[in-house]
C-alpha cells in the first residue's frame, strides 16, 4: 500500500500555487491536510501526477468573524475549527457535528476546506455547509468567484471547482437568534463515515417554522437538500407529529443506492428516523420553547 | 523521480536526508531514520499505530509525506523515554498492563501524550475520546484507560513538565 | 451398563506441584517482564529486521473470485528500473512444491496461483524490487488475462455446485471437501424419549482476528548449506520447519527459524506457511534476501486466517421439566477456497460441545464446503466460540419454549462440583469446575436480579433494554488429535499426538538464572509466566531471571502460544527443569554444607539444611559449580555447570477410539465463564449499546491476575466485535467489499462498555502444575452468547431472536422492520 510516484511542488505564496495550477498540463492535486487524498493514493485509487502542497502558503490558516459571517481559510485544520470559540458561539451546529468527524490525529492535520473539496458522499461537512447556506470562495489566476454550497457538490468526489481553482475560503452565515438546529448521524463507530446523517436549520417566526433547511448525506452520490421536507414543515408548528410526518416524507423522497455492506432499505429507514430526530431537536432548541 | 533534500528535527536531533516525494513519513521514520518504534498497521489512516507528534500535534505518519515534514519538529516513541528511563506515561502503561502485543502501543502513547499535554486531569470520557482513533486488538482498552488515568496522576503529582524539548514547538 | 465411553480411560494425574501451597510469586500481579522494550519502541517485530542486500516483494492479486488465468505478461514490469524479478505461479513452482495441507485428502494449494484463481486477492504473480514502492509499481504493470468462471459465494449453493463452478476439479468433482457424521451415545433413544425438541437454524458469519500487525517474512537462501534462514512472525516457529520443508524441497534441519516478537496473533499467525513458502521461493529465485510484509489489504484478502463461517441446523432434546437429554446438529462450514487444517476447528469444538450441561448424547454431521473466498484459519476460539454460541442459543430457545427461566434451566442441568472429572459424550473430560459459583459471582457483580427488574421497568416505558446471560466452557491446553480425528477413519492423514513444550535453564556463575524458550511472544506473557514460576521454584528474585528465545537450530521442542496452552505447558517445563537443577544445586550444596542432599531445601535464594540455619546462597554455589571443579570430589555428579533442559508433555491426553465412537481426551483443562450483559437497542437504527457487563472466569490457579484480566478484557472486546460490528462482506460476485479498516469495524474504545466488571473464581486443575488452566480465549467464547441473549430480551416486544451473527445494525434493523410490518398487518 504505497502511493504511485508524483511530482511535488511546495509554493510559498498563493499566487505561485495558482500559477503552478494554471500551467501544469498533467493531473495536479492540491495537498492540504491530505487526510482523504493520501489514503486514496496509498491504495492507488488516486494517482495524481503532481501534488501542489499549499501547507506553507501564508494567510490561509484562519477562522474569524466578519460581520455576520464566519470565514474559514483553506488551511484551517479541523481541530482548530472544532475548538474555535468563534465557531462554537456562532455556529453551534458545526461544533456538535465535529463530535462525529474522524478522530483527533486526523482532525489535527485535515482541513475543513480540503474535506469539502474531497466531496465524499458520506462526509459530514458538505451537508453542514449546505444547510447553513455557506458560500465557497474559489480562486484562480483569473480572480475570485463565489459558489453557493448548494452548487458546489456536483457528484461523487466531484465539485464545481475548475482545475485551475483553489478553494481558499468558506463563508458561513452566523446563525440568527430565531434559528435553531439539529444534527443526527448513524455510523458503525463514532468517527466513521456516516451511513446516513441529517442536518437541519429551522428559522422561526414565533412558534411557527418560517423556513427550514435540511440536508442529508449517505443516501446519494453527494449530500442533498431535502426540499420536500423543507416545504412540508414551512409555516407550521413543529409538533412531534409533524416531525414524524416529515421523517416519513423524507423516507419516501430519497432513493438510496444498495450496497453489500448496508442496504438501501436500511438507509431509507435511517433517513426517516434522523429527519424526525433532527427536527425534534431543532424544535427543542428553539428560543421560544 | 527527483529526490528532495529535507531536514527534520527528530526527538531533538536534526536529521537530513534526500527522499523521493512519495516516501511516506511513516516509512521515512522507520526505514530511513531507523526508528522502528513507530508502527504501521493499516496505511490508510484508520488504526493510529503510526501516530507521531509533528510540531506539537499527534498526526498519522502514514498520511503525510516525508517531504512535508521538512523543517518540522517530530517526536516519536523513541523520544518519549527509553527502556531504562521510561516517561511517566510509559511507566503507567507498564504498571497498569496497558499493552499486550505492543504493536498499537507507540500510537497510544503519542495520543496519551498529546492529551495530557493539554489536559492534565482528563475525565475517563476525555481519555476515551483521545484514544478513539487508535485501534487495539489485545486489551479491550480497559487497562489503557487505567494507564492514562494513572499517568495523569503521576504527572500532576510530580509536577513534571510533560513537554519534552523535542515536542515543545 | 456399558457405554461408548468405557474404553476411554482417564490416566492418573502426573501433577507434581499441588495448588494452594502458599505460593509467593504465582498469583501475584507482577509487572510484565516483556514490557519496557515495547514501551520504548524497541520491540523488534518482523518489519524491523533488515539484512544486507535485502530486496522487497509485492504481489499481483486476483481481482476476480473465480477465473482461469489465460496469460500473464510480465515484460513491462520486468523493464521497470529497480525491479529484480517478476515471477508467476509457474516460475515459483520451479523452486517450491505446493503448500502443506492437513486436510485428508489434501486440497491442493500453491503459494502463488497456477492456471486458476479461486478468490479475490489470491496471488497470481510476485515482484521483487529494490523497495516496496517500486515493487508495487511493477505489480501494477503486470498484465493478466482471465477467463471468468462461476463464483461460489453461498455455502449451500456451493455444496450443490457442478461443472465449471467446481473449485478443484482435478481433485474432486464437488465443492464438498469433507462430509462426515458422528454419533456419541444413545442419541436416537434420547430423542425418542424426549418430551420436547427445540430446533433452530443458526448462522455464524465470517471475520478474522486482524491483529494490528500483519503477517510477514524475511527469507535468506544459503547456497552453501542449501537451506534458508527465516524470520517470520508465525506462532509456530519451532514446529513449522517440519511442515513446510517438503514444500521448500529441503530437510527441516535446513530451515533456521528465528524467534521474533509478534504484534498480535489471536490465532491468525499460527501457521502462515504460505507467506514463508512464497518469500523463500522469491529469495531462491533472485538469490538474495527477500522481505515480504502483507499490507492490510493483502492481510484481509489473502491471509490464511479467516474465521468460522457456519450454518447450523441444531436440535436439543429435553424432558418437559427441562432436563437436557441429547444434542445434535448438521453443520456446513464455508472454508473458502482451500482447506489447510482440515476441519480442526470442528474437532476443537468437540471438546465442550455440550457446554456446562449434563447432556448424555451428541451427534453431528459436518460438511466442509469450498467457496470462492479466502481460506479459513484460526481465530481466538478456533471454532469453539461458535458451538458455545450455538448451545447457549439452544438453551435460551428451550427456556422460552418450555416457559422456564433461562438461569433456572442452566442451573438445573449444570454439572455439579463433585462430579469432576466429568466425561462428556465425545470423550473429552472437564477436569474440574464450580460452574455454580462462577454464575453466583457474576450475578452478584452486576446485581443480576436488580437489572432484570430495572430492564423490565424500562421496557414498560417503551425502551428496548434487556439482560442476557451466558454460561460457557473454556477448554484449554489442546491436544493435536483435534486436527485429524474427524477425518475419514481410513485416511485420517497426519495423526499427530504430541504437543511438547521445552525450556533450557542455566544458572550462571553469578547466580543469575538464564532461561531459553522455544515459543514466541505474540502479545501473551511468556517471559513473565516463566519468571514467576521459576522464582517460585528456585526461591530467587524475579530480577535475577533472564528469559530469551532459541532459534530452531539452537533450541528444541516447542509448540507455541495457541489453544490456550502455553502458560500451563511452560509451567510444567519450568517445574521439570527446576527439579533437575535443584537436585544439582543440592548435590553441590551437600558437599559445601557437609549435609545429606535429602536434608536440604531451597529458601530465599539459598540452599539450607531443613530445620537448621546452615545454608549457602545459590550464587555462592553457582560460582563454585561453574569455576571451581577441584573443590569437589572427582565424581561425575560434580561435573561443572548448573544447567538443564526439560520438555513437558501434555499432562493428560488419550487417543480417539479407532471407530470414533469417542474422540479420546484432547482438551481436558476446562475453565468456565459466565458473562452477563445489559444492552439497549435503538429499534429505529438497530444500534446496540452495552449498558453494563460482567465477566467472571474460572481459569484454575491464576499465575498473574493482571495479565489474565487483560486476556479477558481483550477477548471480550473481540467477542463484542464478532457479535455487533465485524463481518466480512462478500457480494454475489465474490467481491470482498469491506476489506479495509474503515469499513470492517474493529471495536474502538467507544464500542466497549465503560464499566466492564471482572471477576475470577479459582478451581485448580488436578492435572497441571499448580492447577493452572489456560485463559487466552475466554472473552470471545462468552460474549457473543451473552449479547445475543440480551438483545433478544431487549427486543422481546418484537419477538425477535438473534439467530445469525454478527447482528450489525443493518441486520438488526431489518429484523425489527419485518416485525413491525408483521404487527402492522395483524
Amino acid at each position: 500500500m504505497k502511493p504511485a510516484a508524483f511530482t511535488y511542488e511546495r509554493p510559498d505564496t498563493l499566487s505561485a500555487a495558482l500559477e503552478m495550477l494554471a500551467e501544469c498540463t498533467d493531473d495536479a492535486r492540491i495537498l492540504a491536510g491530505g487526510q482523504s487524498l493520501v489514503p486514496m493514493m496509498n491504495t492507488r485509487l488516486a494517482r495524481p501526477d503532481r501534488l501542489i502542497d499549499i501547507n506553507r502558503v501564508p494567510d490561509l490558516d484562519y477562522i474569524r468573524r466578519e460581520g455576520d459571517q464566519i470565514r474559514i481559510g483553506a488551511l484551517a485544520r479541523h481541530a482548530d475549527v472544532k475548538q474555535s470559540d468563534v465557531v462554537r458561539d456562532a455556529l453551534p451546529l458545526i461544533n456538535e457535528a465535529y463530535e462525529w468527524i474522524a478522530h483527533g490525529a486526523v482532525r489535527n492535520r485535515g482541513t475543513l476546506c480540503g474535506n469539502l473539496c474531497h466531496a465524499d458522499p458520506a462526509s459530514e461537512m458538505p451537508a453542514i455547509m449546505q444547510v447553513l447556506g455557506a458560500t465557497f470562495v474559489a480562486q484562480s489566476q483569473e480572480g475570485r468567484r463565489e459558489i453557493p454550497a448548494d452548487a458546489f457538490f456536483t457528484g461523487l468526489y466531484e465539485t464545481a471547482l475548475k482545475p485551475t481553482e483553489i478553494l481558499v475560503e468558506v463563508r458561513v452565515p452566523v446563525m440568527a437568534p430565531n434559528q435553531s438546529w439539529g444534527f443526527h448521524e448513524v455510523s458503525m463507530r463514532k468517527g466513521d463515515f456516516a451511513w446516513v446523517l441529517v442536518a437541519c436549520v429551522v428559522t422561526w417566526e414565533g412558534s411557527v417554522v418560517s423556513s427550514a433547511r435540511l440536508t442529508a448525506a449517505g443516501i446519494a452520490d453527494r449530500a442533498l437538500r431535502l426540499h420536500n421536507v423543507e416545504n412540508a414543515v414551512a409555516g407550521q408548528a413543529l409538533t412531534p407529529a409533524l416531525c414524524e410526518t416529515a421523517g416519513a416524507t423524507a423516507r419516501q423522497t430519497v432513493d438510496p443506492s444498495h450496497d453489500a455492506v448496508t442496504s438501501a432499505e436500511y438507509r431509507r429507514d435511517l433517513i426517516g428516523t434522523l429527519v424526525n430526530r433532527a427536527l425534534s431537536d431543532a424544535a427543542g432548541r428553539a428560543s421560544h420553547s | 523521480m527527483d529526490k528532495v533534500s529535507i531536514s527534520v528535527s527528530v526527538n531533538g536531533r536534526t536529521r537530513r536526508a534526500d527522499v523521493p516525494p512519495r516516501l511516506l513519513l511513516s516509512d521515512f521514520i522507520r526505514h530511513t531514520l531507523a526508528l522502528p518504534g513507530t508502527h504501521v498497521g493499516c496505511e490508510h489512516g484508520v488504526c493510529g499505530a503510526c501516530n507521531v507528534i509533528v510540531d506539537g500535534r499527534a498526526v498519522r505518519s502514514c498520511l503525510m509525506f516525508a517531504v512535508q515534514a521538512d523543517g518540522c519538529e517530530l517526536t516519536t516513541v523513541e523520544g518519549l523515554g527509553s527502556a531504562d528511563g521510561l516517561h511517566p506515561i510509559q511507566q503507567a502503561f507498564w504498571e497498569e498492563h496497558g499493552l499486550q502485543c505492543g504493536f498499537c502501543t507507540p500510537g497510544m502513547l503519542m495520543a496519551a501524550h498529546e492529551l495530557l499535554q493539554g489536559n492534565p486531569d482528563p475525565t475517563d470520557e476525555e481519555i476515551r475520546e483521545a484514544i478513539s482513533g487508535n485501534l487495539c486488538r489485545c486489551t479491550g482498552y480497559t487497562h489503557i484507560i487505567e494507564a492514562i488515568r494513572s499517568a495523569a496522576a503521576k504527572l500532576r503529582e510530580a509536577s513534571v513538565d510533560t513537554v519534552r524539548p523535542a515536542a515543545a514547538a | 451398563m456399558s457405554s461408548h465411553l468405557d474404553s476411554n480411560v482417564i490416566p492418573p494425574s502426573r501433577q507434581r506441584e499441588a495448588p494452594g501451597n502458599g505460593t509467593k510469586w504465582i498469583g501475584k500481579s507482577i509487572k510484565r517482564v516483556e514490557d519496557p522494550r515495547f514501551l520504548a519502541g524497541k520491540g523488534k517485530y518482523i518489519d524491523d529486521y533488515t539484512v544486507p542486500n535485502m530486496a522487497q516483494a509485492a504481489t499481483v492479486r486476483s481481482p476476480h473470485a473465480h477465473a482461469r488465468i489465460k496469460s500473464i505478461d510480465t515484460a513491462k514490469a520486468k523493464a521497470l528500473p529497480g525491479v529484480i524479478g517478476v515471477f508467476t505461479g509457474q516460475d515459483i513452482a520451479t523452486v517450491v512444491d505446493p503448500c502443506p495441507s492437513f486436510a485428508s485428502p489434501p486440497v491442493p494449494q500453491n503459494a502463488c496461483a497456477i492456471e486458476r484463481v479461486r478468490h479475490v486477492g489470491e496471488v497470481v504473480a510476485a515482484v521483487v524490487a529494490e523497495d516496496r514502492y517500486i515493487a508495487e509499481d511493477a505489480a501494477d504493470l503486470v498484465e493478466v488475462e482471465y477467463e471468468m468462471l462461476p463464483p461460489n459465494v453461498d455455502i449451500e449453493a456451493s455444496a450443490a455446485a457442478t461443472g465449471d463452478a467446481i473449485l478443484h476439479p482435478e481433485a474432486r468433482d464437488s465443492n464438498v471437501a469433507l462430509d462426515e457424521s458422528f454419533s456419541f451415545g444413545p442419541v436416537e433413544d434420547d430423542f425418542a424419549r424426549a418430551d420436547h425438541v427445540v430446533r433452530r437454524r443458526l448462522r455464524w458469519g465470517r471475520a478474522s482476528a486482524q491483529a494490528i500487525e500483519t503477517a510477514g517474512c524475511l527469507s535468506e537462501f544459503d547456497p552453501v548449506s542449501g537451506g534458508f534462514t527465516i524470520h517470520c512472525n508465525t506462532n509456530f516457529y519451532n514446529f513449522i520447519p517440519f511442515v513446510i520443508a517438503g514444500s521448500l524441497r529441503v530437510s527441516p534441519t535446513q530451515l533456521k527459524m528465528m524467534p521474533i516478537m509478534t504484534g498480535g496473533s489471536f490465532g491468525s499467525k499460527v501457521f502462515i506457511h504460505k507467506i514463508i513458502i512464497l518469500t523463500s521461493a522469491l529469495a531462491r529465485l533472485t538469490n538474495q534476501p527477500v522481505k515480504y510484509i502483507e499490507d492490510r489489504e493483502e492481510h484481509f484478502t489473502n491471509s490464511d486466517s479467516h474465521g468460522s463461517d457456519r450454518l447450523y441446523d441444531a436440535e436439543l432434546a429435553l424432558t418437559r421439566d427441562g432436563e437436557m437429554l441429547s444434542f445434535r446438529f448438521d453443520v456446513m462450514d464455508d472454508y473458502g477456497a482451500y482447506l489447510q487444517f482440515g476441519v480442526g476447528t470442528h474437532g476443537n469444538a468437540m471438546a465442550q460441545v455440550t457446554g456446562p450441561y449434563k447432556i448424555g448424547s451428541f451427534a453431528m454431521r459436518v460438511m466442509a464446503v469450498l467457496t470462492n473466498k479466502c481460506q479459513q484459519g484460526p481465530y481466538r476460539g478456533f471454532g469453539s466460540e461458535v458451538t458455545n454460541w450455538v448451545i447457549e442459543r439452544m438453551v435460551d430457545a428451550a427456556a422460552k419454549e418450555l416457559g422456564i427461566d433461562p438461569v433456572e434451566l442452566r442451573l438445573k442441568n449444570m454439572i455439579q462440583p463433585d462430579e469432576f472429572p466429568y466425561m462428556i459424550p465425545t470423550g473429552n473430560i472437564y477436569d474440574s469446575g464450580n460452574f455454580q459459583e462462577v454464575y453466583r459471582q457474576a450475578a452478584e457483580l452486576i446485581d443480576y436480579d436488580a437489572w432484570k427488574a430495572k430492564a423490565a421497568t424500562m421496557r414498560s416505558e417503551g425502551r428496548c433494554v434487556g439482560v442476557g446471560i451466558a454460561t460457557c466452557q473454556e477448554r484449554s491446553v489442546y491436544g493435536p488429535t483435534e486436527w485429524w480425528f474427524l477425518n475419514n477413519v481410513e485416511t485420517p492423514g497426519f495423526t499427530l499426538t504430541s504437543t511438547p513444550e521445552g525450556i533450557s535453564l542455566r544458572i550462571d556463575p553469578t547466580g543469575k538464572v538464564f532461561v531459553t524458550l522455544n515459543s514466541v511472544f505474540v502479545g501473551n506473557s511468556p517471559e513473565t509466566v516463566v519468571t514467576q514460576v521459576l522464582a517460585e521454584q528456585l526461591t530467587v528474585d524475579p530480577a535475577d531471571i533472564v528469559v530469551g528465545y532459541a532459534d530452531t537450530h539452537s533450541g528444541f521442542n516447542g509448540v507455541g502460544p495457541q489453544g490456550s496452552r502455553f502458560t500451563a505447558m511452560v509451567a510444567g517445563a519450568c517445574v521439570s527443569a527446576s527439579i533437575k537443577v535443584k537436585d544439582k544445586l543440592k548435590t553441590f550444596a551437600s558437599h559445601l554444607l557437609e549435609a545429606n542432599p535429602a536434608d536440604l531445601e531451597l529458601r530465599d535464594a539459598k540452599v539450607g539444611v531443613k530445620g537448621s540455619d546452615k545454608e549457602v546462597a545459590i550464587a555462592d554455589i553457582a560460582i563454585q559449580a561453574n569455576f571451581f571443579r577441584l573443590n569437589f570430589p572427582d565424581t561425575p555428579e560434580f561435573d561443572s555447570g548448573l544447567e538443564t533442559t526439560a520438555v513437558y508433555d501434555h499432562p493428560i491426553s488419550a487417543e480417539p477410539a479407532p471407530d470414533r465412537s469417542h474422540l479420546g481426551i484432547f482438551y481436558p483443562m476446562v475453565g468456565h465463564i459466565c458473562h452477563i450483559a445489559v444492552v439497549e437497542v435503538d429499534p429505529a437504527t438497530g444500534k446496540v449499546e452495552i449498558l453494563d457487563y460482567a465477566a467472571v472466569h474460572d481459569n484454575g490457579t491464576i499465575v498473574n491476575p493482571k495479565t489474565l484480566g487483560g486476556q479477558v478484557f481483550g477477548g471480550t472486546a473481540n467477542g463484542i466485535g464478532s457479535t455487533l460490528t465485524e463481518e466480512f462482506v462478500y457480494d454475489e460476485n465474490g467481491q470482498f467489499t469491506n476489506a479495509n479498516f474503515a469499513e470492517f469495524a474493529l471495536p474502538s474504545v467507544h464500542e466497549m462498555p465503560a464499566n466492564l466488571k471482572l471477576g475470577h473464581v479459582e478451581t485448580p486443575s488436578p492435572y497441571t502444575e499448580y492447577g493452572i488452566k489456560g485463559g487466552g480465549e475466554g472473552g470471545r467464547l462468552g460474549a457473543p452468547s451473552a449479547l445475543s441473549s440480551a438483545i433478544d430480551d431487549a427486543l422481546q416486544a418484537y419477538g425477535i431472536e438473534t439467530k445469525s451473527l454478527p447482528v450489525r445494525p443493518v441486520k438488526l434493523r431489518g429484523m425489527i422492520r419485518e416485525a413491525e410490518m408483521r404487527d402492522a398487518a395483524e
